[in-house]
């Protein structure tokens, strides 16, 4: 209410001066906005075909013909990646971190949030923002003592040694979501519950989580696309080609391919290929889900 | 009566303390071990001199910290970081803005056009580092060709420093713009209708209905990106490596790359970490001061 | 306590145990070479070798070369990861690795090897007496060079010996049209080797060790200063090819290869390499690439015969199966290292083995090698991992006048203060 009438001050005192412009017909604006948007779509998409189409070529025709579409269409570059066996794996690889990160981050994270935003006790207020402090700064800042730390408890070059770090920074995040998510659920609920005897266990399993699917399909989302396309843990966790989540995939085969470009090209399209299916099919999650989290944490 | 509701309240109060030890210790052991643990480790790590075998033992006071200040390359890879951030308000935000008021109502395609915009954001940064190292490759890539086509010379933008951080820059407007674009769309589609008549009718032009209504209610959505920006910016790593691996002469490096080029790769755990340490403060610096002076109202 | 202890033990029979009668499996990481050739000879050998040792597995996995110096020391610090077998450049690098306890002490079994290896090879994989690895291949870096480009150019290769013959022929090969020379400047290491061998030309052979010694000012006398003004002075005829600072060193195999470049300062690998990097995958033909050494400066201590370059090796990984050493010498045979030298994949270090070489540039090289009074190890591997990186660095920003010969020996001096 007092924005509103703060706001309302200003263009008073301008009121005569501007009133005839704002009868000026608006015809062209459309036509105009749609130019703007083509143009600036066309930047955004045309790395991307660049990409997808130069990977049809050969090295040769790369150089002699940059800009046009290829002469003949080299399905093998495409087809030689599908059968092999590298391009699945890290594609397994890369989803089985993702998902034991997720499982564990929502899980956790869940946990804690309940008790954030449920239990009233000495020091949870103190807790609550211990564990929001993981917001504050990126896991780039510790990642050497995390080397050290995961080299010493024997997780290095396992999947864990990524999982775990990885989940524990996003634990920070997904509480504060959850937790603002799960003050939102009516408090007569909980009084209900317990007055019935039913205790915070339960209540937790068969209220709480089944009433929040949508926050919780939030943190998942927000944990499943960071993992998928985190470098910087793997790279320095992994060793074993054989453990590759696809960003580590993708360097060790432009790595090895350097000189040939159409098929690192090749390679990069069919592994960005996945997020760009999962991102078209369920557009509306990921974006409210990568937006709303933003904005509510 | 009265002896069953102490015995339910004690009950309860009892089962407040279980539940939070059932509930809270999971989260709080993970976080504690991976990220509070090695953030004090790195202040400890950061006064030795260790190439991480066996423990660190030769005490070097503030020396790590002294030869980074002095190191020319760290300097650089700092100042990177502010021409980011730079970067990100001047340009990004501004060209989010202005794609996020042609977008927020319904109209012609403005769903198509809001999925391509904010394509690029989910892609992996690693990816498209590779992809525009493609693009600016001075042999192979389009960008050259279509200066060939024109009749100049094949352009070799990664080659030079100057160009070199222009590209790294052009990659990080392509790909987080369309996340600030949904981020004010958000904002805008959360301002009041009314407020937008009320100036009509008041005699509000265009600009002035901008700047006086949309600019103020969209102000939390503004200070929230600033703070993604400027976050995003000191983070910044994930480009750099496939497309310029921080040359040349190390003029595109980010200090997190500067951690990973001069701590990492050499195994200089007590440098890398006093890097750590100071990307650290920073960031803890400018989340709190930001979050005081800003956001104190959200 | 007891109860605790005998469980363990008990535990750790079961393991011997099971140890004992499933395989032994070595983990060998070698360097990703591009050429067929080498990597055949590996298996072949790999495969006699499991032949002749039942229940011992060799498992084979390769790096590409940056991947490689990125990724080797984090590997070495986990016990699970650490390969038993690993290339190795020896120098600091490796001697560094032995401090950290990264290696093991294979001097027993080794000891047989002096018998067919020269003891300069040998000593490439000792630290204080000890022996951590065996030595494989030697090499020379020197200026490669396309004989019908030089020929176009109206240059003779035989003619440069001095410095300044070979600026000159530096102008005359630009001014005929063609790209002088090919540097892989993304990578750097390329461009240390011009650094590293006008080091040598102007201070001779004592150069590295007194600055290493701190004589003179260490990396800041003039000797290093001056290596930076000569690279400076060649790097300002803009010789190399357009957008250096961004080729990768591959990529500049493949230029040389595709003969789009006449010169390429580099090791004897590019024989292998530059017929897969190039674009029709076949590259120059042996019989147009020759080689000159390079060139003397006036007034400098180095000599022309002087040669840097590698003794190259396998280390052996702290904890490696006690078969690794045996494999090692099995590797290091005869039959098998002329077999190597045949097929002109590497230059070996087994005596009376560089009679099979057969490629004539290959031949050449080693009797360079053979000559050679003073062989300097890579700067970059002799000086360690930190201070090698940091040459690396100012090679690069030297030759393209970012940095002053001044400020850059000055950066590796302070480097070498700071390990």
């Amino acid at each position: 209410m007092t924005e509103q009438l703060t706001i309302a001050a200003p263009w008073r005192l301008v009121r005569t001066r501007r009133r005839s412009r704002d009868q000026k017909p608006f015809d062209l604006f459309p036509l105009f906005r749609l130019a703007v948007l083509l143009l600036v779509s066309s930047i955004v998409l045309l790395p991307l075909l660049a990409t997808a189409i130069g990977g049809f070529k050969g090295l040769g025709e790369l150089r002699t013909n940059p800009l046009g579409l290829p002469h003949p269409w080299q399905w093998r570059n495409y087809l030689d990646i599908l059968e092999s066996a590298r391009y699945w794996r890290v594609l397994g690889n890369s989803l089985f971190i993702a998902c034991f990160t997720v499982a564990i981050t929502v899980a956790l994270a869940a946990m804690a949030a309940f008790a954030f935003a449920h239990l009233k006790f000495f020091g949870s207020r103190f807790l609550f923002t211990y564990m929001t402090l993981g917001l504050m700064f990126p896991i780039a800042t510790a990642i050497l003592p995390l080397f050290i730390r995961v080299r010493d408890l024997g997780l290095l070059d396992t999947p864990w040694g990524v999982i775990l770090p990885q989940s524990a920074f996003y634990l920070a995040m997904a509480v504060l979501l959850l937790r603002n998510g799960f003050r939102q659920l009516p408090s007569e609920l909980l009084d209900a519950a317990l007055v019935d005897g039913c205790g915070y266990v339960r209540y937790f399993l068969y209220v709480t989580l089944p009433l929040s699917r949508p926050i919780l399909s939030t943190v998942a989302i927000i944990a499943f696309v960071n993992s998928w396309n985190n470098y910087i843990v793997p790279l320095i966790m992994l060793n074993s080609e054989q453990l590759y989540p696809w960003p580590l995939g993708m360097m060790a085969y432009e790595g090895e391919y350097m000189t040939s470009w159409q098929l690192v090209l090749a390679f990069i399209t069919l592994t960005i290929l996945p997020a760009i299916v999962m991102f078209l099919l369920a557009q509306k999650h990921i974006v409210a889900g990568l937006t709303a989290g933003a904005v509510k944490g | 009566m009265t002896v069953t509701t102490i015995q339910e309240s004690k009950g309860a109060a009892g089962g407040v303390w279980v539940a939070a030890l059932i509930f809270l210790p999971p989260a709080l052991l993970l976080f504690t071990v991976f990220v509070i643990l090695p953030i004090g480790e790195a202040a400890w790590y950061g006064f030795y001199n260790w190439d991480g075998y066996n423990r660190p033992q030769n005490f070097v006071g503030l020396k790590n910290y002294i030869s980074l200040f002095n190191n020319s390359s760290f300097r650089t890879a700092l100042l990177n970081n502010l021409i980011i951030i730079a970067v990100s308000l001047a340009i990004q935000l501004p060209l989010a803005l202005a794609m996020a008021l042609l977008l927020a109502r319904r109209a012609f395609g403005s769903v198509a056009f809001r999925l391509i915009f904010f394509l690029p954001y989910i892609l992996a940064d690693v990816a498209a580092g590779l992809i525009f190292r493609f693009i600016f490759d001075g042999d192979y890539g389009p960008l050259s060709g279509a200066t060939q086509a024109l009749g100049f010379g094949p352009v070799y933008m990664l080659a030079s420093p100057t160009w070199a951080m222009v590209a790294l820059l052009v990659v990080i407007v392509w790909k987080y713009f369309g996340f600030h674009m949904m981020l004010f769309i958000a904002g805008l589609q959360g301002i009041d209708r009314n407020l937008y008549e009320a100036a009509e009718i008041d005699g509000a032009g265009a600009f002035q209905r901008f700047r006086f209504v949309t600019i103020p209610q969209l102000s939390p959505m503004i200070k929230l990106s600033v703070f993604f920006s400027v976050i995003g910016a000191l983070q910044f790593f994930d480009v750099v490596v496939p497309l310029t691996g921080g040359g040349p002469f190390n003029a595109t490096n980010t200090m997190v790359s500067f951690l990973y080029l001069f701590g990492i790769t050499r195994m200089r755990v007590g440098f890398g970490s006093a890097v750590g340490v100071v990307l650290f403060v920073i960031c803890v610096t400018f989340a709190f001061g930001y979050r005081r002076l800003l956001m104190r109202d959200d | 306590m007891k109860f605790r202890t005998f469980a363990l033990a008990s535990m750790g029979v079961a393991l011997g145990a099971t140890a004992a009668f499933a395989d032994t499996t070595i983990r060998w990481l070698h360097l990703s070479n591009d050429d067929a050739g080498t990597v055949e000879l590996y298996n072949k050998i790999i495969h006699d070798f499991e032949a002749e040792n039942k229940g011992v597995k060799i498992q084979l996995q390769d790096l590409e070369n940056e991947a490689f110096k990125a990724k080797l020391p984090t590997m070495l610090q986990s016990e699970k990861d650490r390969p038993n077998i690993f290339y190795s450049w020896g120098g600091g690098v490796m001697r560094a690795q032995a401090k950290a306890g990264f290696l093991e002490d294979i001097t027993a079994a080794a000891a047989p090897l002096a018998n067919t290896i020269s003891p300069t090879a040998l000593e490439a994989f000792q630290v204080d007496g000890k022996t951590y690895g065996v030595p494989q291949n030697t090499g020379e870096v020197v200026f490669f060079y396309n004989k019908k480009l030089f020929a176009q150019a109206g240059v003779k290769a035989e003619d440069i010996k001095t410095w300044d013959d070979f600026l000159a022929a530096v102008k005359k090969i630009k001014a005929a049209g063609i790209t002088p020379i090919i540097v892989g400047g993304g990578e750097k290491w390329p461009m240390h080797f011009y650094w590293s061998y006008l080091v040598m030309r102007v201070g001779g052979a004592h150069a590295l060790d007194d600055a290493k010694a701190g004589k003179d000012g260490g990396f800041k006398n003039a000797t290093f200063v001056e290596a930076g003004k000569r690279l400076h002075e060649l790097a300002a005829l803009e010789p190399f090819q357009a957008g250096y600072l961004s080729t990768s060193h591959p990529q500049a195999e493949g230029m040389f290869g595709d003969g789009k470049g006449a010169i390429e300062l580099m090791g004897q690998w590019l024989l292998t390499a530059q017929g897969p990097n190039a674009a029709d995958g076949k590259g120059q033909p042996i019989d147009n690439i020759g080689i000159f050494s390079f060139p003397t400066l006036p007034g400098g201590k180095g000599e022309a015969t002087d040669t840097l370059g590698g003794i190259n090796g396998w280390l052996v990984g702290k904890g490696a199966p006690k078969e690794t050493a045996e494999f090692l010498k099995f590797f290091s045979q005869e039959k098998y290292q002329r077999e190597a030298a045949a097929k002109g994949v590497y230059i070996p270090v087994v005596k009376g083995t560089e009679s099979a070489i057969e490629n004539p540039v290959l031949k050449q090289i080693g009797a360079d090698l053979a000559k050679t009074k003073y062989h300097q190890n890579f700067f970059d591997q002799d000086l360690g991992p930190s201070v090698g990186r940091v040459v690396n660095d100012i090679s690069v920003a030297v030759a393209a006048g970012k940095m002053s010969p001044e400020d850059g020996a000055a950066a590796v001096q302070q480097a070498w203060d700071e390990q």
